[in-house]
């Protein structure tokens, strides 16, 4: 089934459309009303899109196979936290070629079409017609349940991610939870 | 995912997040956020949809084009085509915190 479009140009998505009431209340109950963070990074678009290289990033937990896929057992052991680490997945992953571990989703339509989560074969269409410059040859996963502790995924493996794409010469990077 | 983004743009590659969830944007701050009423576990559409999965994919890369300043967030048009209550994504068993948190609040 696709996905139809509002063309009300002031509708603001629902975020909590497909939480149900019990994710949403122990969700919203973490986010403050107003902002509260650090100063946000900005770094501007250098060369127009059809013109740069693109990586994708997934939540989803996604490793190769035949790479060590992220660690479940921790999590079920302690709740509370999260595999902190992160994969690096090539750019002509498929579902096939692909394992993905998250506890907290139906991984089952990732495994049956890895372009719900990581459009690695869209990507590659937009690349052939031009309308991105080209698909990096790495692109990322983590597993986005982290639980109370981000400061692994924030101080080691975020910056190893960056360091990777700044290595590939990446222009533009397209992040998505599930 | 938030705090990945901001390492990105950190480097000095600008970054788009796709965010279901987006009223974290107050709570992580990120650069560019392109809000999306998609199930969890399928935010680019469902599985075979071509078509949507490449709309949201071009919504995405616009928002990095569009986007002037820190912090803003695109809410994008696209409305999933089942209600709610028949759309699955829940994992086959609660995940171990949800597990833990109902058999606190039962106890």
């Amino acid at each position: 089934m696709s996905s139809s479009t509002s063309d009300s140009p002031q509708r603001l998505v629902d975020p909590w459309r497909f939480a149900g009431n019990f994710l949403r209340n122990v969700l919203s109950s973490q986010i403050p009303n107003e902002p509260n963070h650090e100063p946000i990074p900005w770094a501007p678009l250098r060369k127009p899109v059809s013109q740069s290289k693109v990586a994708l990033v997934s939540t989803a937990g996604l490793s190769m196979k035949g790479d060590a896929p992220f660690d479940m057992e921790l999590e079920r052991k302690r709740p509370t936290r999260g595999d902190p680490s992160w994969r690096a997945l090539r750019a002509d992953a498929t579902s096939e070629t692909i394992e993905a571990n998250h506890l907290h989703i139906d991984t089952g339509y990732i495994l049956r079409d890895l372009n719900v989560a990581l459009p690695l074969d869209r990507l590659r269409e937009f690349a052939g017609a031009g309308e991105i410059g080209s698909v990096a040859d790495t692109h990322y996963s983590i597993m986005g349940y982290q639980g109370n502790d981000s400061s692994e995924l924030a101080t080691v493996s975020a910056p190893q991610i960056a360091a990777s794409m700044k290595n590939e010469e990446v222009d533009l990077a397209l992040l998505a939870p599930v | 995912m938030g705090l990945v983004a901001r390492a990105i743009e950190a480097a000095g590659i600008p970054t788009v997040t796709l965010n279901m969830i987006w009223p974290v944007q107050r709570l992580i701050g990120m650069p560019r956020v392109a809000a999306i009423e998609h199930p969890f576990g399928r935010p680019y559409g469902d599985v075979g949809d071509v078509e949507t999965q490449s709309n949201v994919l071009r919504a995405a890369l616009e928002v990095a084009t569009s986007a002037t300043e820190p912090g803003g967030v695109v809410h994008l048009p696209f409305v999933w085509p089942e209600d709610p209550k028949e759309t699955q994504w829940h994992p086959a068993e609660p995940s171990p915190i949800i597990a833990m948190i109902k058999k606190s609040r039962s106890s």
